[in-house]
């Protein structure tokens, strides 16, 4: 009988990988490139309109408020205010498993929404009963080594 | 516009079924079928799927062919499969009435399907992430059950609501569900025994969570001429409302307490079919966590806002009570396979106006009921509404 031999292993799906697009070093694979090279530069940035003045965030080619092109790159203001938060400890993404439990937020940074943001991360260093709504948190930029020699840059907050 | 009826409906029983994908489809099917002894399959003009994440959780794409061949359907008219996540199932619905209403179908199969527990459950978990923005929120661990708990929490924060009165809506519910033969989840609970399940995400507990389930509904819709022919207990399709408020991302969703599509949507909804809460009798809400059960009830105006809480801990939403809340269970018994959710929806209102349901959850004298499916983070919400009695005049304009 012809037998048909399958690797022992098989890659990391890259559906399973949240940060597929992104490549610091290049190539290029989406055109919010500047978000990540900034995030390696250690700034977490994002596309401003320069037409209409939204804030988008994600940062976007197009600005959703007035389909203007016209955007600029400009960093989230570091310090910002915790709006709601739990825990992750169940059904944790594979990619991030490894470290749940562990407080998921979302925080306003600067003057929401007409000019600022409301976002995710992840809380490493705070243990929920040490948090509450309204306490001042920065972004801090992290970097995601692998799988490999793969160096890649994310952000999660911190409580101040 | 015609008129449009819901025929016939057909399920599997929801839970972790040792089925797989196509199973859980030919198992809903024949019941479908078996349900409408007048119906030649011939007849059946059209098909539309309700399914989620087949590709990422069963490796299967170009589902409603699929579906059709393991029924034995040809499709003449209209053959699509819907996927907005969690909605699938009431947009296959809603695809399907608009196609008999316009006079380009006349009779539709609508068919729910998912099967959410695999072997790689770490990797079906790690699927849920690509409802939110898996590029942004995604790496943040952005699943349901953190998301509805920060719901909860600004709930909570803006309005007082507690975790009994969360704990309450899963023992409203597991008492409907404990006579639900079709439901995942069969026992009675308590509030205590809520509270003290295990922590998921605080304030939520595994009590206060649907399930990944997995499981198949059906039903068939027909035109008014044809489901005469089909049925002596048609059930009307009265109209629907759909919303999405430019919301995906975390960024979009302003207050978390504040459901404003579901606000948006009811308000479409109320003047389309000039219904009032207050005549509504059965509503088949999507209760996807205990909190998102609180907030419809504020949403779909049955109570003020803030008060949601305070509506079950009144007893207002149990049979008896000023409306019906998921006399099925809701997801919350019954299970939450994605994309047949909406439709098993759609098959509990069926079965309350025909009677064919167990006393002790059946709404007696009810005329008028509405499903309420939503997506994701709460982003997208639609409903439905049927009745007993055929609307004199559909519309789908003001
Ligand atoms: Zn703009």
């Amino acid at each position: 009988m012809r037998t048909i031999k399958l690797p022992d292993t098989i890659k990391l799906p890259t559906l399973l990988d949240p940060w597929d697009q992104q490549e610091p070093s290049g190539p290029d694979a989406t055109g919010i490139y500047n978000f990540y090279r900034n995030l390696a530069e250690g700034d977490l940035t994002t596309t401003k309109c320069k037409d209409c003045g939204k804030m988008n965030f994600p940062p976007t080619m197009l600005c959703s408020n007035c389909l203007s092109n016209n955007l600029e790159w400009v960093k989230i203001p570091e310090e910002g205010e915790l709006y709601a938060f739990s825990v992750m400890a169940l059904g944790v993404p594979l990619i991030i498993d490894t470290y749940a439990p562990f407080v998921v937020a979302i925080a306003r940074f600067g003057d929401y929404p007409e000019n600022g943001v409301q976002i995710s991360g992840i809380i490493f260093d705070s243990k929920y009963e040490e948090l509450k709504i309204g306490d001042k948190v920065k972004w801090e930029v992290i970097e995601i080594q692998g799988p490999g020699e793969k160096k890649r840059y994310w952000y999660c907050f911190r409580k101040i | 516009m015609r008129n449009v009826a819901l025929v016939a409906g057909g399920i599997t029983k929801f839970g972790v079924r040792e089925a797989s994908w196509k199973d859980l489809v030919q198992e809903a099917g024949k019941a479908v079928f078996e349900d409408c002894p007048n119906l030649d399959r011939k007849d059946i003009d059209s098909l539309i799927v309700g399914a989620s994440q087949p590709e990422r959780w069963v490796y299967q794409t170009h589902v409603a062919p699929l579906v059709a061949e393991l029924l034995g359907i040809d499709v003449r008219r209209v053959i699509a499969r819907t996927e907005v996540a969690c909605a699938s199932g009431q947009a296959a619905i809603r695809y399907a009435w608009l196609s008999i209403a316009t006079g380009l179908s006349d009779v539709a199969l609508v068919l729910g399907v998912e099967k959410m527990n695999t072997k790689f459950m770490d990797v079906s978990q790690t699927c849920m992430v690509n409802v939110g923005n898996r590029e942004f929120d995604g790496p943040n661990g952005f699943t349901a059950p953190p998301f509805f708990a920060m719901v909860a929490q600004r709930h909570m924060h803006e309005y007082g609501t507690t975790n009994e009165q969360l704990a309450m809506i899963r023992v409203k519910n597991a008492k409907y569900g404990a006579l639900n033969p079709y439901a995942q989840f069969q026992k009675e609970v308590t509030v205590e025994k809520v509270l003290g399940s295990r922590m998921i995400s605080p304030p939520l507990t595994l009590l206060d969570c649907s399930a990944m389930t997995d499981g198949a509904a059906a039903v068939i819709l027909a035109s008014e001429e044809r489901a005469k022919e089909l049925t002596d207990t048609p059930v009307w399709v009265l109209g629907g409302a759909q919303s999405v408020l430019h919301a995906h991302t975390v960024n979009q969703m302003g207050e978390l307490s504040e459901w404003l599509g579901l606000r948006e949507a009811a308000k479409e909804f109320y003047s389309l079919t000039k219904l009032e809460p207050e005549k509504i009798d059965i509503a088949e809400v999507h209760d996807c966590f205990t909190i998102s059960e609180i907030i419809e009830y504020e949403e779909l105006g049955f109570c003020k806002k803030g008060e949601g809480g305070k509506f079950i801990e009144e007893g207002q939403s149990y049979i008896g009570g000023k409306v019906a809340v998921n006399p099925s269970g809701g997801l919350l018994s019954n299970g939450h396979p994605l994309g047949a959710t909406g439709i098993r929806q759609a098959w509990e209102v069926l079965m309350q106006f025909r009677g064919d349901v167990p006393k002790g959850r059946y709404v007696d004298g009810a005329k008028v009921a509405i499903a309420h499916n939503l997506s994701g983070m709460a982003q997208l919400h639609h409903i439905m509404g049927y009745s007993i009695e055929k609307p004199k005049e559909l519309k789908f304009g003001r």
